[in-house]
């Protein structure tokens, strides 16, 4: 983020002005603590408390089955963690899924973009379509999809599916199916996103570019290689890192899809903690495994944010 | 002149393709809504059938009504936007436009509190509701809400305050004019669209939420997200039921991102050029 | 856009409302209005209005059979004096919102619609009261009234732990074959008495080119899903949970009941299934593609629904089949209410005095075959209601045999310790719920998948 403007008033130019200048500075200080004080309170006691919180239960062993078990525990949890079969599958089936949607989303949103461009007609109607996705509840969306999409036989992409030749297919059912199914769903309601985002950074390009690219007789390919991406560049990275993070700590869609089945074949990391913790009430470890998630998508996020930087 | 003729077919062909695929599903739901839950459960599908609003009448008038988890969806989306605008306007016109020292930090940790996994810190959450007797209370889910609407609009706000031409603010202060006064009459109506941006967002996001509410809501406050489970019963799922309360609650949110498409699509661009955004 | 105006139905849940008006109008006549006389709950020797003015909160599902409760709740208010609210909390949901409201000791609810397998957890945690007292208590319990021993035994022991009660079956269910009798005589099959026959019927009957498929049993994940289904094939190939006392699930017997069950999903039920919980299989059913199926009595409703289904008249009912250890064992399931120990000693009573209404004979039988609206609950909680001619009338209508099958598997197939009945059941029952769906979806194999579990496991039952 950057500091925002007004340092090239820092010149300490003029001398004479320097007491009136220090008492400015204060009451700008002053002012500034007061607007920000209200959000930042709550922000402190929404946020950054529970954190604290979640990291200190996270230290203990608090098996609701076992109560007479619990007790502080140091790192324990922790230990048990890098040696848990099924924390490294999580881990693994929401990188997969992260990435997948992530670059789906945005191959296809650009080239969604890059083809309603080219329309002369139309685009408005592409634009409104392309809201609706975006707009709705992932817990309704799944919901949906679940029940009057994929439902086997009266399902309707089971019945495109029959009819196309491909026969009835186990789609939340069976292993690989029930992943492709639930990124399908994720890149499905989130494409729209990158596309707009796309759309909008292009038609803000400027033309004259290109007439000079074409008065050189570059391909169009070559249009796209050399001149339309490297603009793009700075648009792709932060839709990368936006859907991202939302992708690293999707719930809803997955839950009422799938709920991680079967077995374990959707169970994403952050499905991980929530069943260690309100399914086999193992609220210490579960802890434990969110403050894994949040770790994880620190060092993700400022891993992506060190390409943004890097020009 | 063939060749010309294709690429237009083919366009259209796309085009078509993409529509369909992104409104199906909520037509779907619509058409489903309207059809009895043998013809739901007809295969093939039923495309041709009679309408029948009877599921809209059991799920709007009927004994397990929705509507007041309808009223709830709204009493908590408009609270949660209200008093998420009321905190962060002012914190963002600082972080933007203010000096003072620690601002790298309070900045970046607007944009830390955005990472937290919501899963984590459920349980945290409910000790302290149970602790203010705030359980099952609009106070008590809006209060939560700002954990992840409040970095969100300040986020958000902040990029539009920050392209404000600073010199309109000097201008009034060789006036005289205090800062509180500058920032309300000079600088506010200056992001008046970043701020109905932002307000569609949070809306939107408060609406759709659903893990915390799944947890902390209760019979008071429930919203229609989480309701809408009470279709698919013990005893058997209630399709055409299913259907309507679906629709039922998308429609608010489509109507607003219909609406609000000039605002959506900038919010999407602003967040997505400066940086920042969750959803 | 056409309207459509039938007859509404506004209860939820409308399971066999036609088929019941079909096949007892006179009886409905007599019942058209809801008996709301208040003298056979005077006649118990007890002052009902002891806790008058106290406010309690039930949490219960959405479910036909608590509506029931819920609208003739306020002959309860009447009674009593006690406010009842009620909240309803999808299934799903029910049991974490309790634990941690229970475990927050907030009294939230006073009570709630108990899996009967978390009464071990709430007696390890103290979170629910020992009810045997409350019974015992002349001054709460009139025992000749209450008539606690005509409560269905099996449920009884499903909500006891060590000998101790701590939760009062209000609702149940037991789990039958139940079978397409039309299917079944075209191939002059006989419903299975084996588990054998039940997959050479389905066999015989299985032809998926004409949307036919041979049986089907839930298969989606859940302690309360295929881990209700699965322990009972378990035991029936002589599986015991704890052997020598410790909990093992990944014995020769559990190895050859998986591949028993991922065997007859895999070869005769729709591919779905393994995916499928209890509404889908009735709904699939009831559109006519399965041959047949095991699950719980109650689902008999939503194959009886006119409103969707096609086979009405074509059903038929029987005990579960034989495991190769001769035994039956079918699985049982009810919702009971406990009392949250963290509540005042008043409303201890009100909730007690709330539980002992609601289990009541004549609050089952209101809200059951006397009810007035069209949701008839076949889940009571009564052996004297499983006799009573008008309630095995109303039942009939399923389709035959439906009573005598649901009666004798209550009687004679069950045994409360079908299942792990211990407090880290919610943790067990996750983890083989997760086993046995990648055995079925093929993600594992079956004995690598009970591997893992008793791994898992393994730790879970260590201090």
């Amino acid at each position: 983020m950057s500091t925002g403007s007004g340092t090239s008033m820092d010149a300490p130019a003029f001398i004479s002005s320097m007491d009136a200048g220090r008492v400015l500075a204060r009451r700008e200080r002053r002012f500034a603590s007061a607007l920000l004080a209200p959000a930042f309170a709550a922000l402190l006691a929404t946020t950054t408390f529970p954190l604290l919180y979640l990291i200190w239960t996270s230290t203990f062993r608090i098996d609701l089955a076992m109560p007479f078990t619990n007790g502080f525990i140091g790192i324990d949890n922790y230990r048990d963690l890098l040696a848990d079969s099924r924390f490294w599958s999580s881990l693994s089936v929401s990188m997969i899924y992260t990435i997948s949607t992530v670059v789906l989303q945005v191959a296809i949103g650009l080239g969604l973009a890059l083809f309603v461009m080219g329309m002369k007609k139309g685009q408005g109607l592409f634009r409104l379509i392309a809201i609706l996705p975006v707009v709705l509840s992932p817990a309704v969306v799944g919901m949906v999809w679940r029940t009057f999409m994929l439902q086997p036989e009266f399902g309707i992409v089971d019945f495109l599916s029959i009819n196309a030749g491909l026969g009835s297919q186990n789609w939340l059912g069976d292993p690989t199916l029930a992943m492709i199914s639930v990124i399908v769903i994720h890149t499905w309601q989130w494409t729209p996103f990158a596309f707009m985002v796309l759309l909008a950074s292009l038609a803000a390009l400027p033309d004259d570019i290109y007439e000079a690219a074409r008065i050189d007789r570059a391909s169009a390919w070559q249009r796209f290689r050399r001149i339309t991406l490297p603009l793009l560049r700075p648009a792709i990275v932060m839709v990368v890192i936006m859907r991202t993070m939302v992708a690293l700590t999707a719930f809803a869609a997955i839950f009422t899809v799938t709920g991680g089945g079967p077995g374990t074949a959707t169970e994403i990391l952050n499905l991980y903690a929530y069943r260690k913790s309100f399914t086999e009430l193992s609220i210490g470890y579960g802890s434990a495994l969110a403050v894994a998630l949040l770790v994880v998508t620190i060092i993700i996020s400022a891993a992506l944010f060190a390409v943004r930087r890097a020009k | 002149m063939t060749a010309k003729r294709l690429r237009i077919a083919a366009v259209i062909a796309i085009s078509l393709i993409f529509i369909l695929a992104w409104m199906f599903p909520i037509l779907w739901s619509f058409l489903n809504s309207l059809k009895t839950d043998k013809d739901v459960l007809a295969y093939p599908p039923k495309v041709l059938f009679t309408p029948t609003l009877e599921a809209y009448r059991d799920v709007l008038f009927g004994s397990a009504s929705i509507l007041p988890n309808l009223v709830s969806s709204f009493i908590i989306s408009i609270g949660t936007t209200v008093i998420t605008m009321l905190l962060a306007v002012p914190a963002a016109y600082a972080l933007a436009r203010l000096r003072f020292p620690g601002k790298r930090f309070a900045g970046f940790y607007v944009l830390a509190t955005q990472m937290l996994p919501p899963v984590g810190i459920i349980i945290p959450y409910f000790l302290v509701l149970r602790g203010i007797g705030w359980i099952d209370t609009y106070q008590g889910i809006i209060l939560i809400y700002l954990s992840f609407s409040l970095p969100f609009a300040i986020w958000l706000l902040v990029s539009y305050f920050e392209d404000i031409p600073f010199e309109m603010e000097e201008a009034a202060y060789l006036d005289g004019a205090s800062r509180l006064r500058t920032l309300w009459r000079i600088i506010i109506p200056q992001v008046r669209g970043g701020i109905s941006v932002t307000v569609v967002f949070v809306f939107l996001n408060a609406w759709n939420e659903f893990l915390f509410a799944v947890v902390l809501s209760g019979n008071t406050v429930r919203p229609v997200t989480v309701a809408m489970y009470n279709f698919i019963s013990v005893e058997q799922t209630l399709w055409t039921k299913l259907a309507a309360v679906s629709v039922l609650a998308m429609l608010p949110v489509i109507l607003l991102g219909i609406f609000a498409q000039k605002h959506i699509v900038k919010g999407l661009t602003v967040g997505a050029v400066k940086g920042g955004g969750r959803r | 856009m056409v309207f459509r105006s039938t007859r509404r139905t506004f209860l939820k849940g409308s399971v066999g409302a036609s088929a019941m008006l079909l096949g007892a109008p006179a009886f409905l006549r007599g019942a058209a209005a809801q008996d709301n006389d208040l003298a056979p709950y005077t006649s118990a020797k007890i002052d009902w209005k002891q806790a008058s003015g106290e406010s309690i909160t039930v949490a219960v599902i959405p479910a036909s059979y608590f509506d029931n409760l819920i609208s003739i709740a306020p002959q309860f208010q009447e009674l009593t004096g006690i406010n009842v609210r009620f909240e309803k909390i999808p299934p799903a949901q029910i049991r974490q919102k309790c634990v941690i409201d229970l475990t927050s000791k907030t009294g939230t609810y006073a009570t709630h619609a108990a899996d009967p397998m978390y009464y071990a957890l709430y007696a390890a945690n103290k979170w629910a009261e020992p009810l045997d007292r409350y019974l015992n208590d002349a001054s709460l319990t009139d025992k000749a009234w209450f008539n606690f021993d005509d409560i269905i035994p099996a449920w009884r022991g499903a909500d006891s732990v060590d000998g101790k009660l701590y939760g009062i079956p209000y609702d149940g269910e037991v789990t039958i074959q139940v079978y397409r009798k039309d299917l079944y005589e075209a191939k002059g099959l006989k419903p299975a008495d084996n588990l054998e026959a039940f997959v050479a019927n389905a066999a015989a009957l299985n032809d998926p080119g004409n949307r036919i498929w041979g049986a089907a049993l839930r298969g989606v994940a859940g302690a309360g899903q295929n881990m209700y289904i699965y322990p009972s094939i378990f035991r029936e190939f002589g599986g015991e949970w704890f052997k020598g006392g410790k909990l093992t699930v990944n014995g020769p017997e559990a190895e050859a009941a998986l591949t028993w069950y991922v065997d007859l999903m895999r070869k005769y039920a729709p591919a779905a299934a393994q995916n499928w919980n209890w509404p889908d299989i009735a709904d699939a059913f009831s559109q006519g593609t399965i041959g047949a199926y095991i699950d719980a009595h109650s689902s008999a409703s939503v194959v009886n629904n006119a409103d969707k289904s096609k086979v009405i008249g074509k059903v038929a009912y029987a005990r579960w089949p034989k495991g190769p250890s001769g035994k039956r064992v079918t699985s049982i399931w009810n919702w009971g209410f406990p009392i949250n120990a963290a509540l005042p000693d008043k409303r201890k009573k009100a909730t007690w005095l709330f539980i002992q209404w609601a289990a009541s004979a004549e609050t089952q039988a209101r809200t059951s075959y006397k009810f007035a609206g069209p949701a008839k609950r076949s889940g009571v909680n009564r052996t004297s209601v499983w006799k009573d001619p008008a309630y095995i009338k109303l039942m009939s209508s399923f389709g035959n045999n439906f009573v005598e099958a649901a009666m004798d598997s209550l009687q004679h197939d069950t045994d409360v310790d079908w299942r792990p009945r211990v407090p880290q059941w919610p943790a067990i029952g996750d983890t083989m719920a997760t086993a046995i769906q990648s055995a079925l979806a093929g993600q594992a194999t079956v004995k690598a998948a009970l591997d893992d579990a008793q791994k898992r496991i393994e730790p879970m039952m260590k201090g």
